[in-house]
């Protein structure tokens, strides 16, 4: 081809078509080429897409074939404007200047070298991609649950996962718990086998993480954790600024501190609630409403002093707490609680005023962060718990094993979920169900739309009907269990008709009536009044049918195929539910048959 | 050589060197070389002696030494001893194999005496040059004399030579192969003659050495004549030297070394130059260093103290809640679309009908991988046995990779109701009146009927089916007033439209019948027949070179006129005026389509070409066009002018069938595609529009004559009506609304309802199907 041109050019001028100016051809460019702009290396292009949150787009033309990705002109041109290109490109010169020094054994230039290195971070993209606030708690779905994973990772030297991205992974997963603790902002719980969904509501967005549950992960060996650790890497940052945000809003110091025997415990969260509570005050004396710089100069103080007095206070504090412990109890509680309780939500204190005992195989972690956040008060069996299981006023204790040895009469024993399914349905359920040893009613997902569903579970249906009692303000609610709950229904259905009926006799009274024969017609008119049902439904269905069939001669193709489609998705849809249906009623059938 | 020479005892201890020596003229490092020559020679005794010479003044020069420095200078001496001993040992020891001697161990000992002296004079020559320089240097006394001077010295003071004899000889370092022929080997010190000793024959040796049992330590000494006897100690030495040890056994080899000069503080290399004054004046350059150092430091350009840890976070976000669409880079943001949130079936206790039973389970094996659900619901019955879920890091990498991987596109998407796509449109009640009610059927045919026509009065129905029969209908009782049997099946059947000609067309095979119906007044029925007698009978004869393109006759069963045509006509389509007709036989090529005149009996082929096969013709029903549809499109021929006037671009590929409204202007067309096209033919000639109202192929379409209705038919077993209204207005656009879909066909080989038909004059509707029946559906 090239020859054929060339050919051609010795004859007679030859123009080469003209590079396309506008359009997709202009518009869009392929990885290859994005990468021979930038020259760089697809690591390095990847490493930098993702934390410039750059994404391949979708032209309408794919001008250079279908099976390649398109970056946008403009993200690329982008991309060659960041500082941290050139950074990365210093940081390997620098890298490389090292080791060579060390080969040469020139031990004072690696010295000096190691002090004057490249400032690396990425505070500016944060702020760039995330201008506004909301906008960062818009996305923080994914840093939340991908800090949370890294929290329970294992230290991986030959996957580069340092004990320090870990360490720092679960400082600001817990920073973030303490937060959602302290202002009550958890709303819903869902333990699933993949672990335990949290949902809170931060600045009016709903924000949804995933943590796993609190068994040893296992590594597998086709995840390339360079991009997860990619991804960290921004997300340590996001979360960060916008935890500092947060603590700032609230006049807390921010990094927090944690309080050192119980961090050793391996209670980091109360551990870190409590350096909260006890710093809390320090700061509020200062004045809240100053701009950022002053909040930056509060922070450049030598935060070395400010933390080891903040720990020694909050040490003391501990240790204050301890005493007045084994003097009131009850005192100490309202102690280490926020002072706000008061105007707070009902619904997000369910459990004030209740205090809880976990056992030894609950997932103390899990229950600890939601517990406090509606407002109770835990205390576990282990190092550094705030009260011992002896105590007299613990209302629940936690359990998880089929029987439990020693019961103290003055409280419940209860399976984890009972926590769960009561902050779900923001009340407290009966505990009759989640006892011990008990088979505990299903789990329901708090995020199902049962209307946009279209099925209910039973469960739901009974905690509905639970819910409408206490709302009533009925004394339902302190006996019914399942089979309670469903015969309460049945009495009210009952009770309907009968009103129903008299309603009417009341009318045919008025009308003149007598009532021997409103009977007989009564029996004249009910099965006639069937029949006509019977009738007019399948006369009715076809009608209707062949109006459709009519509108869809009319419709244009494209309508058609979208009405098509959409018929599909409703048809399926309702083959899931009457499936579900299905299996619920071969369950009964089989249940019976057990019995 | 050396074994004739008379033996001479040395005197006990002496060690051989201080012999050689005085025999020893001082030499340079040239003579290295030869010392090893010598050694082998064993007549190099002058060469050796330089060392053991040097060595001594050495001693004499450096009296102030450490004693490992004297230990060494001892111990190199003595190394110097053994060499010229094992020289002179040497010859003995020859003399010794010669003998053929008794003790092996004896032997041994020589043989190793003089390896070590071979070895070691080999090693030690460099250093003994060294030192010979070192020597010259002090100049402490030159040449000759020098040898001679250190002897006394060295005698005192080396252990070796203690107890040293001066030698008997006295001729000084000088060959001794000048006196080889002499009787004396020398002078002694009084200037005497010394005579060689007589020469011991071999007899006299072995003797000697059997007798003697320390023959083998004897060495004999060319110089002084003599036998030398070695002492044990002496031996001794030689052994260690062969070891490769030092020969003193209470030497120390490894002592700290300690340095002549203190290079530490001194500098090195020394020199006595004078000190520069540069050295005693403060440095300009210092000095403009320190001021710029100190005027950095005052500026704070340098910080002395380390920087102060800055805190990794601060705050980003003021209290603006702006937010705008736009990233940074100048494109609309679209974030990421958050994961989905779990329903019951991920909980580890979902409700029972949310785990599929062991069956469905089972099943997913069957299914395609892309299918297979992948998560299966499990049910756990306490949280405690809720084990770690294996894909979890999986997923979470798989939702990173989507994060950046996936091209990201805005899309509106739309939760509606899907009935909300269907159009509105107007209700059929409102368009009445519509044939909707199957109000008769007409029962008679064997088999398909194909085809219908009702002749301009309406009152009669005309069929023509596959059974080979045509058969007249009473429309109203739906009696059958007539049957007339082809015996081959029936293609088409057409009523003359003017009712003063009663003549129904009927395409059979290859003939065109032209029957009269005998309905009417007698009028009517003598006009049909007189039209009907064939009239120029000889056209055949006149002309029968030229193929006529159809034949007239008469048929005397059906009192009918018959027109043959060489292929298979499949349709005929009357001029509105009742005297043209115009037929089609797709097969004929060129002359598929032939209009022939009913008054003059006579064929005509208007076209010489046609693009493509021919379905069907139609006549327009005011003015004088004919529209041929082939297979995709539809041509409209000015048959005034003679030419072509339109063609449709219909978008269908397999037109079935055609039917023009009343007023001319409006066209439908039905295609195998089970599709309808609407052509208004005053807005253009692309469809104004096209229905999908059936889902198998359109057999028939149908316009009304007076109401606005029209309707198709399918192998589907249905037909469709419509209502069409077209307006006078130019400007506004015809209404079509579907009114109704008729069934009651049943469908017989895939075949459903074969035509449709409206009534001339009431909006009922004719279908005949492929089950034989011919229905009438009214309002």
């Amino acid at each position: 081809m090239t020859r054929a041109t060339k050919h051609k050019s010795k004859s007679k001028q030859y123009l080469a078509p003209k590079q396309r100016k506008e359009g997709n051809a202009a518009k869009y460019i392929t990885r290859n080429k994005a990468l021979n702009r930038l020259q760089i290396k697809l690591p390095e292009f990847r490493r930098l897409c993702i934390l410039k949150g750059i994404h391949p787009r979708e032209p309408k033309k794919k001008v250079e074939g279908h099976n390649k990705t398109y970056y946008h002109v403009k993200d690329i041109a982008f991309l060659a404007h960041e500082p941290l290109l050139n950074r990365s490109r210093e940081l390997k010169a620098y890298e490389k200047k090292i080791v060579k020094a060390r080969a040469k054994r020139n031990f004072d230039l690696v010295e000096r070298l190691l002090g004057r290195k490249p400032e690396w971070n990425l505070n500016h993209l944060v702020k760039e991609r995330y201008p506004s606030f909301v906008d960062a708690l818009r996305d923080l779905d994914d840093p939340l649950t991908i800090l949370h994973l890294f929290a329970w990772l294992p230290a991986d030297n030959s996957q580069k996962i340092r004990p320090e991205h870990i360490e720092s992974a679960r400082k600001l997963s817990l920073q973030w718990q303490a937060y959602c603790i302290r202002v009550r902002a958890l709303r819903k719980v869902f333990v699933s086998v993949k672990g335990v969904y949290y949902q809170a509501e931060v600045g009016g967005q709903n924000i949804t993480w995933l943590t796993p549950h609190c068994t040893s992960q296992v590594l597998p060996s086709d995840v390339d954790f360079r991009v997860m650790l990619t991804f960290l890497e921004f997300y340590k940052t996001l979360v960060g600024f916008v935890n500092f945000k947060l603590y700032h809003e609230l006049g807390l110091r921010y990094p927090p501190i944690l309080d050192d025997k119980l961090e050793k415990a391996a209670n980091e969260l109360y551990g870190l609630m409590k350096g909260l509570a006890s710093a809390a005050p320090v700061i509020e004396d200062t004045p809240k409403t100053d701009g950022g710089d002053n909040d930056t100069e509060m922070a450049e103080e030598d935060p070395r002093a400010v933390e080891s007095q903040a720990r020694l206070a909050s040490l003391h504090s501990r240790l204050l707490a301890i005493d007045t412990e084994q003097e009131s109890p009850v005192l100490n509680t309202e102690a280490t609680k926020e002072p706000e309780d008061e105007d707070l939500d009902p619904s997000v204190n369910i459990f004030k005023g209740s205090k809880f005992f976990l056992g030894r195989e609950v997932p103390r972690e899990a229950l600890l962060f939601v517990i406090r956040s509606f407002g109770g008060t835990v205390s576990w069996d282990g190092e550094g718990a705030p009260f011992p299981e002896s105590d007299e006023f613990i209302t629940h204790q936690i359990v998880d094993r089929p029987t439990q040895g020693h019961k103290f009469l003055s409280r419940e024993y209860v399976q984890p979920q009972w926590i769960f399914d009561s902050v779900n349905n923001k009340f407290l359920l009966p505990t009759d169900a989640y006892l011990v040893g008990k088979i505990c009613p299903p789990h329901l997902s708090p995020f199902v739309d049962a209307e946009a569903e279209g099925y209910m579970p039973e469960y739901a249906e009974t905690i509905k009907r639970m819910q409408a009692a206490t709302s009533d303000d009925l004394p339902i609610f302190e006996k019914p269990d399942d089979a309670n709950a469903a015969t309460e229904t049945s009495k009210t259905d009952v009770n309907v008709k009968l009103e129903k009926s008299f309603t009417q006799d009341l009318s045919k009274e008025i009308a003149g009536i007598s009532y021997s024969a409103s009977l007989k017609r009564k029996a004249e008119t009910a099965p006639e009044e069937d029949d006509q049902k019977s009738d007019a439904a399948p006369a009715v269905v076809p009608e209707a049918d062949e109006a459709v069939r009519m509108g869809r001669m009319m419709m244009t193709r494209k309508a058609r195929g979208l009405y098509d489609a959409a018929k599909m998705g409703q048809a399926k849809k309702a083959a899931k539910i009457e499936l579900l249906k299905e299996r619920k009623k071969k369950a009964k059938v089989e249940a019976k048959g057990n019995k | 050589m050396a074994k004739l020479v008379p033996k001479r005892k040395l005197r006990s201890q002496g060690p051989p060197s201080p012999i050689v020596k005085e025999n020893a003229v001082p030499e340079d490092e040239g003579s290295i070389p030869e010392v090893i020559l010598a050694a082998d020679e064993s007549d190099s005794d002058p060469e050796i002696s330089t060392d053991g010479e040097e060595s001594g003044e050495d001693d004499d020069g450096e009296s102030m030494d450490d004693k490992e420095e004297d230990g060494e200078e001892l111990g190199s001496d003595d190394e110097e001893d053994g060499d010229s001993q094992g020289s002179e040992y040497s010859s003995g020891d020859e003399g010794d194999e010669s003998s053929g001697d008794d003790e092996a161990i004896d032997e041994e000992a020589r043989n190793y005496v003089l390896d070590v002296m071979k070895d070691y004079l080999g090693s030690a020559g460099p250093r003994d040059v060294e030192e010979a320089v070192e020597h010259e240097d002090q100049g402490n006394g030159a040449g000759e004399a020098n040898g001679q001077s250190g002897n006394p010295t060295t005698a005192e003071e080396s252990d070796s030579s203690e107890d040293e004899v001066p030698d008997r000889n006295t001729i000084g370092d000088v060959p001794l192969e000048w006196y080889k022929n002499e009787d004396h080997i020398g002078y002694t010190k009084d200037g005497l003659k010394i005579n060689k000793q007589a020469k011991r024959d071999q007899l006299d040796t072995f003797l000697s050495r059997t007798d003697d049992p320390n023959e083998w330590m004897k060495v004999y000494d060319e110089y002084n004549d003599e036998e030398v006897e070695l002492t044990k100690d002496e031996i001794n030495m030689i052994r260690r030297l062969r070891q490769g040890k030092i020969p003193h056994a209470d030497v120390n080899p490894y002592e700290p070394y300690v340095d002549w000069f203190e290079y530490e503080d001194k500098g090195h290399p020394l020199s006595s130059a004078p000190e520069p004054k540069r050295r005693f004046i403060p440095s300009k350059w210092e000095a403009k260093k320190v001021v710029k150092l100190v005027r950095a430091i005052r500026k704070g350009w340098i910080k002395l103290d380390k920087p102060k840890e800055k805190s990794e976070f601060y705050l980003m976000w003021g209290d603006d809640l702006k937010t705008s669409d736009k990233g940074a880079n100048g494109l609309a943001y679209i974030p990421a679309p958050k994961p989905k949130l779990p329903g019951h079936e991920e909980s580890y206790n979902p409700p029972i009908e949310y785990i599929p039973t062991a069956e469905e389970i089972k099943s997913y094996d069957a299914m395609y991988e892309e299918d297979r659900p992948k998560f299966i619901p499990k049910s756990f019955p306490s949280l405690r046995q809720v084990p770690a879920y294996p894909n979890y890091i999986k997923e979470i990498f798989e939702r990173c990779l989507d994060l950046y991987l996936c091209p990201r596109q805005k899309k509106d998407r739309k939760v509606f109701d899907p009935e909300m796509l269907i159009p509105k449109l107007p209700k059929p009640k409102d368009l009445q009146p519509y044939p909707s009610m199957c109000y008769m059927e007409y029962r008679g045919h064997g088999a398909a009927v194909t085809s219908m026509s009702v002749d301009s009065s309406g009152e009669w129905l005309a069929t023509g089916s596959l059974d080979g029969t045509v058969r007249l209908w009473d429309v109203q009782s739906g009696r059958c007033r007539k049957a007339w049997d082809f015996g081959v099946k029936v293609n088409h059947v057409q009523w003359n439209p003017n009712p003063q000609i009663n003549i129904l067309g009927v395409a059979v095979d290859k003939d065109v019948v032209l029957l009269p119906t005998e309905l009417g007044g007698e009028e009517v029925t003598g006009n049909v027949a007189a039209l009907l007698a064939l009239k120029n009978q000889d056209v055949s004869e006149k002309d029968p070179e030229s193929s006529p393109l159809a034949t007239w006759s008469m048929d005397s069963k059906f009192k009918s006129l018959k027109l043959r045509q060489p292929f298979v006509v499949q349709s005929l389509a009357w001029h509105h005026k009742g005297d043209y007709f115009a037929t089609v036989a797709p097969d004929g090529n060129t002359k598929s389509v032939l209009v022939h005149q009913l008054t003059k009996q006579m064929s005509q082929n208007p076209f010489r070409k046609h693009h493509g096969r021919v379905v069907q013709v139609l006549f327009h029903p005011q003015r004088p066009f004919l529209f041929v549809a082939t297979k995709m499109h539809v041509r409209v021929y000015n048959l005034a002018k003679q030419q072509l006037s339109k063609k449709l671009m219909t978008g269908l590929n397999e037109i079935s069938s055609m039917a023009i409204h009343s007023g001319g202007d409006n066209l439908i067309l039905g295609s195998q595609e089970s599709k309808m096209v609407w052509f208004d033919m005053d807005l253009s000639t692309k469809p104004y529009k096209a229905f999908k109202n059936h889902t198998k192929d359109i057999r028939a379409v149908a316009f009304h004559k007076t109401y606005p209705l029209f309707a198709s038919c399918s192998d589907d077993g249905t037909t469709s009506v419509f209502h069409g209204m077209v307006y006078s207005d130019l400007l506004q656009n015809p209404l079509l609304v579907p009114l109704k879909i008729l069934t009651g066909h049943e469908t017989v080989n895939h075949k459903g309802v074969m035509d449709c038909l409206f009534h001339p004059k009431q909006p009922w509707l004719f279908t005949s199907g492929a089950d034989s029946l011919v229905r009438l559906y009214c309002n």
